[in-house]
């Protein structure tokens, strides 16, 4: 298998290119960071559902709707991408997530500890250190292969991440301070960035300890053909705008098990807007928008009936607006 | 693994049901295996209905989005995709033919799949010729074909922790 070090790459090319290369069955591990700032949308995710169309033109913020899963998330030069792409059919590929995750995130952690970051991996797809997220992760099966995408955050803007995603000014506070929480980046472990270079000579250091021997590759002809006409399908509307699954509420992911839900339920008297904090896959705040106090709601049994529930968007949804029919409310 | 693991047991109406490790299997349907796929196939008439099996469900955990296009489609094409735990898969199609449902019911709330995979099929299709024929060595109709094809399944994903 071969290692591709781009180094500082156009920011649509850091996605196109592992696109590319599992469309045409190379395997690879692609090493890059963006030289422009992007929001990068997950396969189902809706960019008219996600992202604050406004801000991102004013700020030159590109977009991009990838193949595989995972959120939203801002990206640019201060975070290094690692993209492996495996055949499905090779040998020692898990087919489960999880093991998938698992297996391809520990060369990530070894590199972390290397610089000297007490990184550990988190089911699902995350790395953390204590309880902050320090790298994250998306994957999926693109053509014949395998791919896993993920990042080490470097330094991040969790300003403006929050102003790229569309969420009102009460949920934008509350997803920063939720991000202070739950983020952390390697600048703010050891109070400065190595140089690149060495974390991606690390990075292939560690891959290779797992999948043996890489020698280093340059991009072909054939690679830079398929990124030209990839370039016209995933900037046209019809593939950024294609339908997804229109969300229930907003929701907004922190890391994995911590999230901000909000939902408007209309009710007789106005419409109630709340917000569900989530913490560990349960709902643990409930935050009515100061703008319902026509609405009157008894808070002490909304907590009640969620505050504890396993989270389900769905299921949550379910018991407010019954509670609040139940209530004429 | 575990012998003990392994029973059939009858289930209501006459109909069996494999149970391996606590996943189901169904005798009323077949199951599809190529390139690693788990989806079970259930003849209706001249249309086969088509879902995940619970060998899937259990190990892809929560399913969190769900997409089927519904158009002409080629044995072996991507038909749609599902996402759980961050990861995306493919759909792929057992048959030449043409997809004329999509169960709407899954694609809005997918976790339905979860609680109860062979009750929510996810796309209905008409196929060009008999997918029973044309892809036989890739269909599972009997419990000891189950059994064996689930224990490996077991095991190699035991193989990957």
């Amino acid at each position: 298998m071969k290692y591709y070090n781009l180094g500082e790459t156009n920011w649509k090319e850091t996605q196109l290119i592992y696109h590319a290369m599992a469309l045409l069955d190379m395997e690879g591990l692609v090493l890059d960071s963006p030289g422009g700032r992007y929001v990068s949308l997950g396969l189902h995710q809706d960019p008219r559902d996600e992202i604050d169309f406004e801000y991102c033109k004013d700020n030159d913020i590109g977009i991009f709707r990838r193949e595989i899963g995972g959120g939203t998330v801002l990206l640019d030069s201060r975070q290094i991408f690692f993209n492996l792409i495996l055949k499905r059919d090779r040998e020692g590929v898990p087919k489960i997530p999880e093991n998938f995750f698992r297996k391809f995130l520990q060369p990530v952690t070894e590199t972390m500890r290397e610089i000297g970051i007490e990184a550990v991996y988190r089911p699902i797809c995350d790395l953390v250190v204590g309880t902050k997220k320090i790298s994250g992760n998306g994957g999926g099966e693109i053509g014949n292969c395998r791919v896993l995408a993920g990042g080490i955050m470097l330094d991040f803007d969790r300003e403006t991440m929050a102003r790229a995603l569309k969420c009102g000014g009460k949920l934008k506070q509350m997803y920063i301070e939720q991000m202070k929480i739950n983020l952390t980046t390697v600048r703010e472990e050891l109070g400065y960035i190595p140089p690149k270079e060495k974390i991606y000579s690390l990075l292939i250091e560690k891959f290779s300890k797992l999948l043996g021997h890489m020698a280093e590759g340059t991009m072909d002809a054939a690679v830079s053909e398929k990124m030209k006409e990839l370039d016209q399908h995933y900037s046209s509307e019809r593939w950024m705008y294609q339908r997804g699954v229109k969300q229930l509420g907003r929701e907004i992911k922190v890391r994995e098990g911590e999230y901000l839900f909000h939902h408007i339920f209309p009710g007789d008297r106005g419409d109630l807007g709340i917000t569900f904090e989530i913490s560990g896959d349960k709902v643990e705040k409930i935050l009515i928008d100061n703008s319902c106090k026509h609405v009157t709601v008894n808070r002490n049994e909304l907590e009640n009936e969620l505050i504890g529930l396993e989270y389900d968007c769905r299921k949550i949804i379910e018991i407010v607006t019954d509670m609040m029919n139940n209530k004429n409310i | 693994m575990d012998e003990n693991n392994l029973k059939r047991i009858p289930a209501e109406g006459g109909m069996s049901v494999v149970e391996i490790n606590g996943m189901n299997f169904p005798l009323d349907r077949v199951y599809y295996t190529r390139d690693g796929a788990h989806i079970w196939l259930k003849q209706e008439d001249e249309l086969i209905k088509i879902g995940m099996d619970a060998f899937l469900v259990e190990y892809a955990g929560y399913l969190t989005f769900l997409t089927v296009n519904e158009s002409r489609v080629k044995v072996g094409e991507s038909v749609g995709s599902f996402e759980s735990a961050k990861f995306v898969s493919r759909i792929y199609s057992p048959t030449d033919g043409e997809i004329v449902a999509v169960n709407e019911e899954v694609i809005k709330n997918p976790r339905k799949i979860n609680e109860d995979p062979y009750d929510s099929w996810i796309f209905a299709v008409k196929p060009d010729s008999s997918i029973l024929d044309d892809e036989s060595e890739y269909i599972l109709d009997n419990e000891e074909k189950i059994l064996k094809w689930i224990s490996e399944e077991i095991k190699k994903v035991e193989e990957d922790e």
